[in-house]
């Protein structure tokens, strides 16, 4: 639906093979851009109510994506992505309320108070065992959610804070929205795609491997997973920001746990080692949401079994494996090797 | 002077249920070094099943229920254990860590939601215990807060005896302490792990049955109980049995204390759950040992 890049989780052969390499490289390339002049003309075919579903259906794939970064590259689980996208909201929302700033700086300053409290919690946790970021994450995220419920006043608690939306009271069409938020999610899977590739993503895996040896080998692990914690927070907050000036209302709801354990099974049931794979399986969970609707609080039944289920018995995911065999992408080089020889 | 007096009183009658709460979860990280994200859904689940034994035998005495709960959030975190925790050590799952910490998180989401789909959103509460409240010359108390405490202060001592003085409790803290000698004595490590699991699940059962009438039972009922537990057992130091029953009585005079001084009353309710946090963070900044924890291999 959006680009299709291949997300190795291990690194690139430095030597041979170039030219089975530059052979994949073109058919990831031209499913990307099919799958994006797909998604740029899905405006032309679908109705209103169908865009919505696909612009939360993109927001989700964002938070899919930013939260497998950090659990699939780094081996680092934050259970408050969802508060760090609040924060973004909240930052743009109440700003707005307040001193009546603008949509875009709003976004700006919010996803850098995502980043900001990113890296306090990051400095704070992340000295010691994965476990701490976890526990840590997981308080912070319920403690925020009841301050916000809480604090009626500022942020209207359940009533909702009515935030502006981003191209204005005049603008009733969604197909705007439809394409900011695809541009945002693009741009979020190219970053982290180019960071995942990069020397960061080499030392997270690295530090996600073997954590003593990456030390030994003069890795500064805390440095490096702190800098991931930040920027996945601050992807998430940029998430936020977007969506609340979509949907123009925001609730302490929206960062319940069950919200989060949602987020979590889309990027695991897509493939928490691909970034591509946990975007694609929160675009799928959320229409599936829709698609589902008649079941009504059994679906979220159905997505909590299938996580479980997905953890013990195909840890790379539904998808991930899936569009290995289809496209030859996912985390494993070797077997894209062999799927030449089939001339696939 | 009494103000201060009656705010402890309150206190310490919480902290007592926190820390039967707390010691389940310990009891599970020490045997299994795993962390139970779900144990919040244990206690929920002991709460629902309190209400709706109560809601089949109308004659029981409701404080028959809680065993027969704290039972069935046993049998529960057993079968868990059974299918999902103990193939972790038999090897037979990659990146043990990461899948202990995802998989009962997902248990968590997978009970919630399973509660709300079944139970549906809105409150139970199943019939006091006592009705009325004991006046203790400092505070008046609910009698069914009374009780809960009570109980859980016997099951406290109960649970330390069997920790210390029987074999299946010598065993436990041998496979905590030193795993591979535990095996060479002929302790097998399996089956004190599902002990272990099932124990802390039953024990988190316990909890939300016993304050039920108290708080009534919803499917999220459990957020708050097992944030406060995680806070507890960083703050005595994870996998110390000792420290998470200091711990949790130590959280419920800081609850009490905080919020009935906090300047603004009708806000002091929000913030009570705040000094856990930052309780949480002055601990990882200045003694991640916590209290009583030793350190981590």
């Amino acid at each position: 639906m959006t680009v299709n890049i291949p997300s190795t989780t291990e690194p690139r052969p430095r030597s041979g093979k170039s030219a089975k390499r530059r052979f994949w490289f073109r058919t990831d390339l031209v499913v990307a851009l099919v799958a994006l002049v797909i998604t740029l003309l899905v405006p032309l075919f679908v109705q209103t109510y169908w865009l919505h579903v696909l612009i939360v259906a993109y927001f989700y794939a964002i938070l899919a994506s930013s939260w497998s970064l950090l659990a699939g590259y780094g081996g680092q689980f934050s259970f408050g992505h969802m508060a760090f996208m609040a924060i973004g909201g909240y930052t743009s929302g109440l700003l707005g309320r307040f001193v009546n700033l603008p949509p875009l700086p709003g976004i700006l300053l919010g996803t850098l108070a995502a980043g900001l409290a990113g890296w306090a919690i990051g400095a704070l946790c992340l000295r010691f065992k994965a476990s701490y970021l976890a526990l840590f994450t997981i308080a912070f995220s319920e403690i925020l959610r009841t301050l916000i419920r809480g604090e009626t006043q500022i942020t209207r608690g359940d009533h909702g804070l009515h935030v502006a939306p981003l191209f204005g009271e005049g603008v009733i069409s969604r197909i705007p929205y439809y394409y900011t938020m695809l541009a945002v999610l693009v741009a979020c899977l190219l970053f982290m795609y180019w960071l995942a590739n990069s020397r960061v993503g080499m030392f997270l895996r690295a530090v996600r491997e073997d954590e003593e040896a990456a030390a030994a080998r003069g890795v500064n692990i805390v440095h490096y997973k702190v800098l991931a914690f930040v920027i996945t927070s601050m992807i998430a907050g940029l998430a936020g920001g977007f969506f609340a000036h979509y949907i123009t209302i925001l609730t302490p709801n929206i960062m319940i746990i069950p919200q989060m354990g949602l987020v979590i099974a889309m990027a695991i049931i897509g493939g928490v080692e691909s970034l591509i794979s946990a975007a694609f399986g929160g675009m799928i969970i959320q229409i599936g949401l829709e698609v589902l609707r008649e079941f009504g609080a059994w679906r979220m039944v159905i997505f909590g079994g299938l996580l479980v289920i997905t953890l013990r018995f195909a840890r790379n995911g539904l998808l991930a494996p899936l569009f290995q065999r289809l496209f030859g992408l996912g985390p494993r080089a070797e077997l894209r090797e062999e799927a030449t020889t089939d001339g696939a | 002077m009494k103000y201060f007096l009656s705010l402890c009183t309150t206190g310490l009658i919480m902290g007592v249920i926190y820390a039967l709460m707390a010691l389940g979860l310990t009891l599970i990280f020490s045997i299994l070094r795993v962390i139970n994200f779900a144990h919040g859904e244990f206690y929920m689940l002991g709460g629902y099943a309190a209400y709706y034994i109560l809601g089949t035998f109308t004659g029981l005495h409701p404080l028959l229920a809680v065993p027969v709960a704290g039972l069935i959030a046993a049998l529960i975190g057993l079968a868990f254990e059974l299918v999902f925790l103990r193939p972790i050590h038999q090897d037979r799952i990659e990146r043990p860590d990461e899948y202990a910490v995802l998989v009962t998180f997902g248990l968590s989401f997978f009970v919630m939601n399973l509660a709300l789909a079944v139970f549906g959103p809105y409150p139970h509460r199943p019939p006091s215990f006592f009705e009325g409240a004991v006046n203790l010359g400092i505070v008046r108390v609910s009698a069914d807060r009374l009780t809960a405490s009570a109980l859980s202060l016997i099951l406290l001592g109960l649970l330390l005896l069997v920790i210390n003085k029987t074999w299946v409790g010598k065993a436990l803290r041998a496979v905590s302490q030193d795993k591979d000698a535990a095996a060479v004595v002929g302790i097998n490590q399996l089956s004190m792990n599902t002990t272990a699991f099932a124990l802390g699940a039953g024990l988190a059962g316990v909890a939300g049955a016993l304050l039920a009438p108290s708080f009534s039972v919803t499917p999220d009922v459990g957020a708050v109980p097992s944030t406060r537990s995680y806070v507890i057992i960083v703050l005595g130091g994870m996998g110390s049995i000792p420290g998470s029953i200091l711990g949790g009585v130590l959280i419920g005079l800081v609850e009490s204390l905080g919020a009935g001084y906090f300047p603004d009353p009708s806000r002091a309710l929000n913030y009570k759950t705040v000094f856990g946090l930052v309780i949480f963070a002055l601990v990882l900044l200045f003694r991640p040992t916590g209290l009583f924890g030793r350190e981590e291999s």
